[in-house]
């Protein structure tokens, strides 16, 4: 396999450069496969996933993030490896990147690998490397860690089929929310080809779910699932149009995760929006919790905002929001109202909500008793009785408690926003974590 | 009826005084259980209290391996092996008031009926109390699967994986909750986790069961020889890590929060900086 780069390049420095170019892509989730070692080789995988190192800019690092190789044949704009940029190259070969994922494993750096990459040549050539170097991975090294490949869309679907067999995750990015936009931005890509092996890989797991149901030891395929990652700012997209995508494909595609990713004007491509204050990082953040508020509390998009009134609200959070224009719902009283209600009140994560049912059975919950709990009370105060009480008296008007709710933040206090931003600077197992008690990493509550 | 009470008026406060363990701790339960007292005037103390309080009688009791198993096996069968880990938990904890968190909350499940639910009794303060502790033990236990760092020491043989050695400093006793989970992960490797405040080791031989050997209070640690590849390893993870950080999100408040510096202390990728 002759590459284009110099190939006695150091490894050292293939690292630097694959790492830094990989460094864009949100995702790093190790979630979703739960598999113990058979004594064969080393590694497991954990349900929840786990985190090994927080980067200097705060976010996660669960897995060796590289891509194969930078060199690409297609120029995207918002891209810095697209092939009218003037940067550096580099390439692994299939046996850097396991010896490099088996010592990092070892050593307890890393959760796994998780490989991407520019497109050398064809995508075809492109995904038989990738292909390559995971069957190695897995046979020759006996790699039972965490695999998370990316699929590359035009790719034949015989070799994205074969990968899948190998991996815990596939992920195929959207890049733009709408098509029109992905167009505008990367003119080599097309959403039908994006959309292609996103189906595929969908089919191939419900296919797989079949198979293991009647023959227990049929091989996985991609049992973490599949995610995608969208590129948010670069384009005037409104939350509501970026937020009915995502919540399509939640449903009709059954990804497990979808990334919102600030743009970052690399390039300083003259087309794009330079963003004098960086990043739009809280657009970001309240895209986030409303993800969170999609997957685990029961909302629906078009519950949190509409055609007319299309963006997040930044003083506040989404499920915040809707609280104070739905004030004929609350207060609620906690040792009633049923679990899905209990998820509604702002200040209750899904920990404390499931910890209020259980511990209501021995008795009525008092103010005390919920802040045990881990109930956020000087948000949810303004929600709740105690059975029948409210803990101080307030009012039930919106911009009262907005005003309230904001003024810790005015203060520095309270929401921690640039802090947050993006999804994995929450911890993975925040998925029940989300009511900010368990480790002071907040989430949404 | 009448004379038990009347002894309860005249009885003074006893303390269990246990050793800083769980075998102490179960022991002490077994004791208090023992007595036959009840326990409203029962208490389980660990190490010595620098004010002794006038009027109470202390009892110092030795850890005792076949009364600790008698009560780990009820506290399993009657509830459950949930309630007997968040109980194990509480009792690897820093806090010195576990002993007596631990014990009330076995006197709720067991005495007062609450069984297999009793961790979902929140209004009784010393559930409350192991709960908390049990949560804090399982948190830094969790962050120590992720942040534990092992160095690859020199092999007997050229060509042979060297044994991977880690050095933590845990606030609670977490070895016994982070072994297992390398136990399964790295079954083929030799490796030992070492907390230096306990002078503990967990070691695990490659494929069979790991155990743990406690170094005394007088042992102290040599160094060991790394292996040729050890060096290069730790560089490529330290350059693989200062490349993925955003440089224009920079945040080290955040960093810091997710990864308090007495983790970063113990981290391959932080030493330099530090
Ligand atoms: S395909 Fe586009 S986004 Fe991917 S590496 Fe090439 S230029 Fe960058």
């Amino acid at each position: 396999m002759e590459l284009r780069i110099a190939p006695q390049m150091a490894v050292m420095d293939k690292l630097k450069i694959l790492g830094e170019a990989a460094k864009y892509d949100v995702s790093c989730s190790s979630s979703g496969s739960s598999r113990k070692n058979d004594g064969q080789g080393i590694g497991n995988t954990v349900a929840a996933g786990l985190c090994h190192s927080f980067a200097a800019d705060g976010r996660c690092i669960s897995l060796l993030k590289i891509l194969f190789t930078n060199e690409c044949i297609y120029d995207c704009r918002y891209c810095v490896n697209r092939c009218s940029n003037d940067v550096p190259r580099a390439s692994f070969t299939p046996d850097e990147v396991c010896e490099l994922t088996m010592e990092f494993y070892r050593r307890n750096y890393i959760e796994g690998l998780f490989l991407s990459s520019g497109i050398l040549y064809s995508p075809d050539y492109t995904m038989e490397l990738l292909c390559e170097t995971v069957h190695r991975l897995r046979t020759v090294h006996r790699f039972q860690g965490y695999i998370h490949v990316k699929a590359i869309p035009g790719a034949d679907p015989l070799l994205i089929q074969r990968t899948g067999y190998l991996v815990d995750r596939m992920s195929v990015n959207l890049e733009m929310a709408t098509a029109e936009g992905l167009r505008a931005i990367a003119p080599n890509k097309h959403r039908k080809n994006i959309l292609k092996p996103m189906r595929q890989i969908q089919n191939g797991i419900t296919e797989n779910k079949n198979e293991i149901t009647l023959y227990k030891h049929a091989p996985h395929f991609c049992e973490a699932g599949q995610s995608t990652q969208m590129v948010i700012g670069a384009l005037p997209e409104s939350d509501y149009q970026i937020m009915s995508v995502a919540e399509n494909l939640y449903d009709k595609f059954s990804l497990k995760r979808v990334y919102y990713s600030a743009f970052v004007n690399v390039n300083e491509d003259r087309e794009l929006p330079a963003l004098a204050g960086g990043p739009p990082l809280l657009r970001e953040h309240r895209l986030y919790q409303a993800d969170w508020l999609l997957r685990f509390y029961g909302f629906k998009v078009d519950e949190l905002l509409t055609e007319k009134r299309p963006n997040f609200n930044i003083a506040i959070d989404p499920k915040a929001d809707w609280a104070v224009r739905h004030l004929e719902c609350f207060p609620v009283e906690i040792n009633r109202a049923d679990y899905q209600m209990l998820l509604r009140i702002p200040g209750v994560g899904v920990k404390s909500a499931g910890r209020i049912v259980a511990a209501r059975r021995f008795g009525n919950l008092t103010f005390e008793d919920l802040k045990k709990i881990g109930v956020v009370l000087k948000r949810a105060l303004y929600f709740i009785t105690c059975s029948g009480r409210m803990m101080y008296p307030t009012r039930m008007d919106e911009n009262y408690i907005v005003q309230n709710l904001t003024y810790q933040n005015r203060m520095g206090k309270g929401e921690k926003l640039p802090f947050l931003s993006d999804g994995t600077s929450y911890r993975q197992m925040s998925l029940f974590d989300m009511d900010g008690f368990d480790d002071g990493r907040t989430a949404v509550s | 009826m009448e004379d038990d009470r009347r002894e309860t008026y005249n009885m003074e406060d006893k303390y269990l005084i246990c050793e800083d363990s769980l075998e102490g701790i179960f022991t002490g339960i077994y004791e208090a259980y023992a007595l036959r007292e009840g326990h409203q005037h029962l208490h389980i103390q660990i190490g010595e209290e620098e004010n002794l309080r006038l009027f109470a009688v202390y009892l110092h009791i030795l850890p005792d391996p076949v009364k600790t198993d008698k009560v780990a096996q009820t506290l399993k069968r009657r509830l459950g092996e949930h309630v007997y880990h968040t109980l194990c938990r509480a009792a690897a904890s820093c806090h010195l008031d576990k002993g007596e968190a631990v014990y009330r909350t076995v006197v709720d499940a067991l005495t007062a009926g609450s069984g297999r639910r009793v961790m979902e009794n929140l209004k009784n303060p010393y559930v409350a109390r192991c709960f908390e502790l049990a949560r804090f033990t399982a948190n830094e236990a969790h962050y120590e699967t992720e942040f534990i760092r092992f160095q690859e020491l020199a092999a007997k043989e050229p060509g042979e994986n060297g044994v991977l050695f880690s050095r933590i400093g845990p606030k609670n006793n977490v070895v016994p909750f982070v072994m297992p989970h390398f136990a399964d992960r790295l079954s083929i490797e030799n490796f030992m986790v070492y907390d230096e405040h306990r002078k503990l080791f967990g070691v695990h031989p490659a494929k069979e069961e790991w155990y743990l050997v406690s170094a005394g209070e007088d042992f102290v640690l040599k160094e060991f020889a790394l292996s040729e590849k050890e060096e290069g390893y730790q560089e490529l993870f330290r350059a693989f890590h200062r490349a993925i950080g955003i440089k224009s999100r920079e945040n080290k408040k955040l960093q810091r929060q997710m990864c308090a510096y007495r983790y970063q202390d113990y981290m391959t990728e932080f030493e330099q900086k530090r």
